[in-house]
């Protein structure tokens, strides 16, 4: 390298389009939304809190009302919290899911990873199984079988670039939600007949319990991810293409693969099943800030954690004291949104 | 400029048949290789076998004097860049992202580019004149704009030898021409060893050092260019009547179909 007309032009040198700072800078911009967005919902439902109780209470001061104490720390934080760790996976599954099938349209949900998660959690309530690790466990296999599914009815010879594998995953959603049904239907389970609701998403059950299960496990997944970040980048300019760039193709897919899925299945083990979170969301985190996995991995997560808190508020409220499953929002909000996305991008991503 | 390839009697079958076989091939740094052959005659297999995505049932393929099995992936993206005749982006990524992206065997996993990593960018996009179409997204840029960025793409990988596969097979004439000017000074100035798979046998013809021109699987002669495009070695290999005379300014071969 080096000579080619050296001595022609001066050697000027040019900046890295991402610099730690940046993703630094972008991130705490995003912390602070999804601040914002926790202090909004906190301060809206059913049950007036206004903003002076909220402050109060969080600086402990003695004019703190007891009820409004109730609300906020027994009612509304263990769900926003819980809203925010489903949301924060849910997006951060569709992005890897999109780069390593490159296909913008992919997502936890449409890929049946969700349902198959969900369908593990419901063999393992049927098996008696307890939500420490039994149940987590078993989410974990269903999520891993839609997955396996997928790859093996969507793959051809050209490799996973087509629309078949959407097309597999819905089929397998349909058939992972019809034994689900049939679960739901001929057991006698008494737990199992709440989850009807569960079906289409549900936030209103959550205990703090469950985000400490799904949270360390999200925060390492994080982690291992953000170091395959390089890894996807290169993976979406083609399989090929990233083994003559040195990337182990194979090893870096499998890793993702299994990451994602422990923490769909997690995840869906509590929410149930919330669908298009993972396109919206990493849609619009390529829109502002371009396709460097690097980026696009925190920004994706924490906008998928302020949006879904939002939803989970909106659901609430909306026709309150009645609620909708979260699930019904992010539907509503999705599948118009998918619909968009196919019309104008195809299954292929070229931001023109 | 010693041998920095050298492939010993290597074989390599997809199943049944054999896309390879008894292959011997070296190549020195600095030197511009074509190879030529109809489709089918295992031009594109041999690249592969050379970048490691396929390995050779027979025979050995060394790299600086080590079999490439000895090299892991990113080890051998330091070595060898391939510019694959094929890509499309259905990612919206920039040009310079591109190009970044041939830094990813010397980065550890959490490392960001730094200082050297952005002036070997710098000189990958200066050497192929994509510096002005830094900021642009790739999908935007014409054939030979994009067949430029990934030609820089793999010079960021500061390969020892670079692997071509028909990079020119879908341009207009002034960007084949711009191709192969930029390979010829990549290979004489800069000391690169580059093969190149091309159909376009004229112009390969007038840019190349030496010349490989296989034949299902086997090189069926190999020489300067002079001596391996002859009327009777493409009557034999591509069973199609030519003549051959030289180009009347350049003096190099000159294939007229009859």
């Amino acid at each position: 390298m080096g000579g080619i007309g050296s001595n022609i032009m001066p050697r000027t040198t040019i900046k890295r389009p991402l610099a730690p700072m940046k993703l630094i800078r972008i991130s705490l911009i995003l912390c602070l939304f999804l601040f914002l967005v926790i202090v909004f919902s906190l301060l809206l439902g059913t049950a007036k809190v206004s903003m002076n109780q909220l402050w109060c209470l969080f600086v402990g001061s003695p004019k703190a009302n007891e009820m409004v104490k109730l609300i906020v720390f027994k009612i509304r934080l263990p769900r926003i919290v819980l809203a925010g760790i489903t949301g924060f996976s849910l997006s951060l599954g569709g992005v890897v899911f999109q780069a390593l099938l490159r296909n913008p349209l992919a997502d936890p949900f449409i890929l049946g990873v969700s349902s198959g998660g969900a369908l593990g959690a419901v063999i393992g309530i049927i098996l008696g199984l307890g939500f420490g690790l039994g149940i987590p466990l078993m989410s974990f296999a269903g999520a891993l079988l839609a997955i396996y599914l997928v790859l093996v009815m969507g793959r051809r010879k050209i490799g996973m670039e087509s629309s078949t594998i959407l097309l597999a995953g819905v089929i397998i959603n349909a058939f992972f939600t019809s034994i689900i049904m049939f679960f739901i239907a001929t057991s006698a389970n008494d737990r199992l007949h709440t989850m009807l609701f569960w079906l289409y998403g549900d936030l209103s059950q959550s205990l703090y319990s469950q985000s400490l299960v799904i949270g360390p496990v999200l925060f390492i997944g994080f982690i291992i991810l953000f170091g395959l970040a390089r890894h996807l980048n290169v993976i979406t300019a083609g399989e090929e293409t990233a083994l003559h760039l040195g990337v182990n193709v194979e090893r870096a897919k499998m890793i993702c693969f299994l990451v994602v899925s422990l923490i769909i299945g997690l995840v869906v083990s509590f929410s149930g099943l919330i669908g298009f979170v993972g396109l919206i969301v990493p849609h619009l985190g390529r829109m502002a800030f371009g396709s460097d996995h690097r980026v696009l991995l925190p920004v994706s997560s924490l906008g998928g954690a302020v949006f879904l808190i939002a939803a989970d508020t909106i659901a609430r409220t909306v026709i309150s004291p009645s609620e909708l499953p979260v699930g019904v929002i992010t539907a509503f909000i999705g599948a118009p949104f998918f619909v968009y996305l196919l019309k104008t991008r195809g299954s292929g991503w070229a931001r023109s | 400029m010693g041998k920095v390839l050298k492939l010993r009697k290597v074989g390599f079958s997809y199943g049944q048949t054999w896309a390879l076989r008894e292959l011997a091939f070296s190549l020195q740094s600095g030197e511009l290789v074509g190879i030529l052959g109809p489709n089918g005659s295992g031009k594109s297999t041999l690249l592969k076998v050379v970048d490691g995505i396929l390995s050779a049932q027979e025979g050995e393929v060394l790299l600086k004097g080590l079999p490439i099995s000895a090299y892991s992936r990113s080890d051998l993206a330091r070595e060898v860049a391939m510019v694959a005749q094929e890509s499309h982006f259905r990612f919206s990524f920039s040009v310079l992202e591109i190009v970044l992206m041939g830094r990813f065997p010397y980065l550890s996993r959490f490392q960001f580019e730094g200082r050297h990593d952005m002036d070997v960018v710098f000189e990958a996009l200066r050497a192929t004149h994509c510096l002005e179409l830094m900021e642009r997204p790739i999908h935007e840029l014409s054939g030979g704009e994009k067949q430029r960025v990934l030609i820089a793409r793999a010079l960021a990988q500061e390969p020892t030898v670079m692997l071509l596969d028909e990079p020119t097979s879908f341009l207009d004439l002034r960007y084949k021409r711009e191709i192969f000017d930029l390979l010829w000074l990549l290979a004489h100035n800069t000391g690169l060893g580059v093969v190149v798979v091309s159909h376009d046998i004229d112009l390969a013809a007038r840019y190349c050092d030496r010349m490989v021109m296989l034949k299902e699987g086997r090189i069926y002669s190999t020489g300067p260019p002079e001596e391996v495009i002859t009327a009777s070695n493409i009557a034999a290999v591509y069973g199609c009547e030519v003549t051959v005379d030289n180009n009347p300014t350049t003096q190099s071969p000159r294939v007229s179909i009859v």
